[in-house]
């Protein structure tokens, strides 16, 4: 019998159905992922599961416990754990790290001895044990998940439920946060329900279920999911990136561009076949390293959102290319309404070939040594880097980084306590109207008004932006196009669904035609397709118009569209560089990255971890660096046999911005 | 009910009120300082009136007649004006609460025995002031009339001016103000702000308590946990309601020494009915923090429902017996009513068990009604 099955599980939120017809089960000693966006329905579920939630639908059944009323729930508590979402709220301030844990202790009846014993141990693994006395409140986004999670295992529960316990967290403490979750699971045979919006976690689990919308796509283990969406994955280098794309739409839906590259996705397409078919598409177009891979679940996720969301009206249907002809959005000069020889900007301008980032040297952003103290906090540490016209360019890091700190510096909306930030040209402090009426914003938090409509929402900022008349008009119908927005213009801005709410969020900073935009994590707890449709936008936006992009995110994946990355580590920029050269970097410096498949992985990794850089677990397999990966097969071959263990398979990987990010943070950390 | 639990429920939140600056400024400062703004300035004693006069006479007598005025300490004299016109601006200014016009001859026709007619001007604008005002004026107007009898019997019939007294006023009043001598509004107002300040402080401690952990999610901890709602609502009133008990002490104090209320009753007594006032104020507050989920929410319901019974329907600042039936019958509904009986029963009647019993029993109902709702109210596992 599982150790915990979960059977038509439904949920209603008065009357407005939040999950519904959920069926998984949990067995003894697994760890099982919920991956889904913001408002798939993840955290009810895991309340309900942890008996902290009543619902209306289906049957929750632990250790053989229906979890149906709150009596019963109590039954089942006492073996279980929960850790609600949100980083570090459910602890307390003002609370040491201690004595955060000892009121879970003692909540929990943990006898003193037993109590010593096991505080010890996990202040030793999450390496925390240095700052026992520190409040609970100074303690960095990474440390305080770790100390949740201390809290949670305090009692030795037998299932753990943690709700997204990564989101927001740095790629390193994520990383950390892993290991150790997998090192206790081993240890002490718990089995574990979490759930993340990262994709990329996915192949941390052994089984997954991928949720949107209150319910369950698909289940199974990463690999059985991969296997129900066939298909193959072709990547290809290209100059003329929005050309190709541009062309390739039309038979390929799911194509995508990253920088001077472009992948697609062809559902049910053997290799052999896709690489014929996408060559035949590109006859006379100039490329190179065309690659066939195999897809990922972020893929086959798209892919599951597509088939689904094909009834969902006209919003998603007119999809906007990163190559696509500035005609598609009526962007072409008449139809905006207004005139080109506008005195402001006279030098708008004109990229001859689209989807060419235009080559203009003209520094559009500039931060100089900028420094910002908190009191005795220093939240962003002299920092430097320019962005040139039509770059994207994107600020990478965890929570409290400083990223938005750097945003409200560079916007004006905060004076820096040291350096100088210039936008256009200009401090952004003593700037003049017209300079700020050539900036946009778009804010972390969301700047609409929800009880408006979507078209007074547009009409409000034009104004604010001084557009009236047919100048007006034109702006809100191009607005209204770019977002995908027909026929919704009289919805209410907070019934839109997240990614149409970014959308026009996006469309009222673009509003005046800024040429500079500044965006702050605008794709945080998005679906993976709204984010795919949303940097399709901003692509097209840099290409096409030459709108000159500073966008901050946490999602690793997402980093491989900007130009250029900069990553941001406790206020410091840790590196500036285009991703390929990123990634060029590790290569050269770490070697390639391996994934390996073992049949015993947590004995693997132990038998591995001395011998080789970065070696992690990933579900059932491990990753690893390697400087030459014919010796180093050989080499693992020879470790795992002499631990009396099988080597399955290995394969090359191409490394990820996370990756990226872990070993220069690592480096850093070591040679301080 | 698992001890170990309950204390650990306790201690943590103990340690959370000492570290947190905003709880422990809400929990310390916040009782005090209503207690001191209210005490200085919710006084009720109409004095220092200012007002002017126009005295068209200016003879010896209407010299006289004005100082009748200035010399008592309910009145405040400002100046002489010019005209009429001078005073209509001083009022509509509000320089002068009172208006007095003289008129000519004042002197001359007194003395002829022939009766004059004084004009006064009085402020109307806030009822109460203005009745008070007329009373003051009332009386002086009385003592000088009596006065000017006693003057003219004796000059005309040749009385002395004891007996001419007893003639002009036969009936005499004998009055006596009991429990509060003086009239202090001081006295009242200080043990009756106790009232009001432990009707509002425990219930937006135990609310916030209870309120921040869900805002912040730390509540997930009490609802995953073993602890049952018991313990765990136990341990988070104690040390709220502990607060409480200390700040009866700390208001005591002020009343009786700062606002030199006099405390006639049995202190012991006085705190035991306090701390039960007091575990019965919390459990509005527990009440409060079942039905919100925001703290915003929280400070504005505890607001409504225990400022204005305090100031309106408790007998503070308005008899509950000059109250419309519906208004009475609200009024003994709510807690404060009860408290305030003990409370001035003790500080100035100097009352105890034997009369203060069923107030004092009344409030433990109370008490005893509300957590029973609270603690049948509050779910771990809510539906949203």
């Amino acid at each position: 019998m599982p150790l915990l099955e979960v059977q038509g599980f439904g949920k209603r939120y008065r009357g407005k159905r939040a999950v519904s017809g959920v069926d998984f089960s949990v067995e003894r000693g697994e760890l099982f992922g919920l991956i889904g966006p913001d408002g798939a329905g993840k955290s009810s579920l895991m309340k309900a599961v942890a008996g902290v939630l009543a619902y209306e639908e289906g049957r929750i059944v632990a250790f053989g416990v229906p979890v149906d009323s709150e009596r019963n729930a109590e039954r089942v508590k006492g073996r279980m754990g929960f850790m609600p979402q949100g980083l570090g709220l459910n602890l307390y301030p003002e609370l040491s790290v201690e004595e955060n844990i000892d009121f879970f202790a003692r909540l929990r009846e943990v006898p003193p001895a037993e109590l010593r014993e096991r505080k010890a141990r996990l202040l030793a693994m999450t390496r925390l044990a240095p700052f026992r006395g520190r409040a609970m409140k100074k303690l960095s986004g990474g440390m305080k998940q770790k100390l949740g999670l201390v809290c949670t295992l305090i009692h030795q529960p037998e299932l753990v439920i943690l709700d997204e316990p990564t989101t927001g967290v740095d790629p390193l403490s994520r990383r950390d946060f892993w290991a150790i979750l997998a090192e206790l699971l081993n240890e002490q045979g718990i089995s574990a329900l979490v759930s993340t919006a990262y994709l990329d976690e996915a192949s941390r689990f052994h089984r997954l279920a991928l949720m949107h919308q209150g319910q369950v796509l698909d289940q199974g283990t990463p690999e059985e999911i991969l296997s129900r969406v066939p298909g193959s994955v072709v990547q290809f280098r290209s100059r003329v990136v929005a050309e190709v794309v541009a062309r390739l739409r039309n038979r390929f839906p799911q194509v995508e561009s990253y920088g001077s590259r472009v992948r697609l996705f062809l559902p049910g397409v053997a290799p052999e076949v896709a690489s014929r078919e996408v060559t035949a598409q590109l006859q006379g177009v100039e490329r190179e390293e065309l690659e066939v891979l195999e897809p990922e679940l972020e893929d086959a996720f798209i892919q599951l959102l597509e088939e689904q969301s094909e009834e969902r009206g006209p919003d998603l249907s007119p999809t906007v290319g990163s190559g696509a002809p500035a005609a598609t959005f009526g962007l072409g000069a008449p139809a905006t309404g207004e005139r080109e020889t506008d005195s402001r900007r006279p030098d708008r301008p004109r990229s001859g070939r689209p989807g060419q980032r235009p080559e203009g040297e003209e520094v559009m952003i500039e931060a100089r040594e900028l420094v910002r103290d908190f009191g005795r906090f220093r939240a962003v540490d002299r920092v430097s880097f320019r962005v040139r016209r039509g770059e994207i360019f994107g600020l990478l890091g965890a929570n409290g980084a400083g990223k938005t700190t750097v945003i409200k510096m560079l916007t004006g909306l905060l004076p820096p306590t040291g350096g100088e930030g210039r936008v256009v040209g200009a401090d952004m402090r003593t700037s003049s109207r017209a300079i700020r009426q050539r900036i946009g914003y778009l804010s972390q938090a969301f700047s609409l008004y929800r009880d408006m409509t979507v078209l007074e929402n547009i009409r409000l900022y034009g104004g604010i932006y001084g557009l009236h008349g047919k100048a007006l008009k034109a702006r809100t119908a191009w607005v209204l196009a770019m977002a995908g927005l027909g026929g919704q213009e009289r919805e209410m801005a907070g019934s839109l669904p997240m990614g149409l709410r970014q959308r026009l969020a996006l469309g009222c900073a673009l509003v005046h035609r800024p040429r500079v935009l500044f965006l702050d994590e605008p794709t945080s707890g998005v679906d993976p397709l709204g984010r795919r449709r949303f940097w399709e936008i901003l692509t097209w936006l840099s290409r096409s118009e030459a709108v000159t992009i500073l966008i901050t995110t946490h999602y690793m994946s997402e980093a491989e569209h900007c130009d250029r990355l900069a990553l941001m580590h406790a206020g410091r920029l840790v590196a500036d560089q285009p991703p390929e050269a990123l990634r060029r970097e590790l290569v050269a410096e770490a070697g390639e990255l391996l994934e390996l498949e073992v049949d015993r992985p947590l004995a693997a990794l132990e038998c591995l971890k001395a011998h080789f850089a970065g070696v992690s677990l990933h579900g059932n397999r491990i990753h690893l660096f390697a400087r030459d990966p014919e010796a180093a097969r050989r080499r693992i071959g020879d470790r795992l046999a002499g631990a009396g263990l099988e080597l399955r398979g290995l394969r090359r990987r191409v490394p990820g911005m996370e990756d990226v990010f872990v070993y220069r943070m690592g480096a850093l950390e070591a040679a301080a | 009910m698992n001890r170990a639990r309950i204390l650990a429920v306790a201690s943590k939140e103990w340690r959370e009120i000492l570290r947190d600056r905003l709880f422990f400024t809400m929990a310390f400062g916040v009782p005090l300082l209503i207690m001191l703004v209210l005490g200085y300035g919710l006084s009720l004693d109409v004095e220092n009136i200012p007002f002017a006069v126009v005295d068209r006479d200016r003879s010896e007598l209407s010299r006289d007649y004005v100082h009748q005025f200035s010399d008592s300490r309910y009145f405040d004299l400002l100046g002489y004006a010019r005209d009429e016109r001078e005073l209509a601006r001083l009022l509509a200014d509000s320089r002068i609460r009172l208006g007095l016009v003289i008129p000519d001859r004042f002197q001359e026709r007194l003395q002829g025995d022939r009766p004059v007619e004084v004009q006064a001007l009085i402020d109307g604008m806030f009822p109460y002031r203005a009745q008070t005002t007329k009373g003051y004026l009332a009386a002086i107007h009385a003592e000088l009339n009596r006065e000017l009898l006693v003057e003219f019997l004796g000059r005309t019939r040749g009385m002395t001016p004891e007996r001419a007294a007893e003639r002009v006023a036969p009936v005499r009043l004998e009055q006596r103000y009991l429990f509060n001598q003086a009239l202090e509004s001081d006295w009242s107002m200080a043990s009756g702000l106790m009232m009001l300040v432990l009707m509002v402080s425990p219930p937006f401690l135990t609310a916030l308590g209870v309120v921040r952990e869900k805002e912040s999610g730390s509540i997930y901890n009490i609802y995953a946990s073993t602890v049952t709602r018991g313990e765990f609502i136990l341990g988070k009133l104690i040390p709220y309601v502990g607060v409480s008990c200390f700040n009866i002490l700390v208001l005591w104090w002020v009343a009786t020494r700062i606002f030199g209320a006099p405390f006639k009753g049995d202190p012991l007594f006085f705190y035991l009915a306090s701390v039960v006032y007091v575990i019965c104020t919390a459990g509005i507050g527990l009440l409060v923090s079942i039905l919100v989920r925001t703290q915003v929410a929280a400070v504005l319901l505890t607001m409504v429902i225990t400022f204005i019974p305090s100031m309106l329907y408790s007998g503070l600042l308005v008899p509950v017996e000059s109250m419309s039936r519906e208004a009475q019958l609200q009024a003994h509904l709510f807690p404060p009513f009860w408290y305030l009986q003990i409370a001035w029963g003790s500080f100035l009647k100097g009352l105890g068990w034997e009369r203060l019993w069923s107030q004092t029993a009344l409030l433990a109902g109370y008490a005893a009604v509300l957590w029973t709702l609270g603690l049948s109210l509050f779910h771990k596992r809510p539906k949203r």
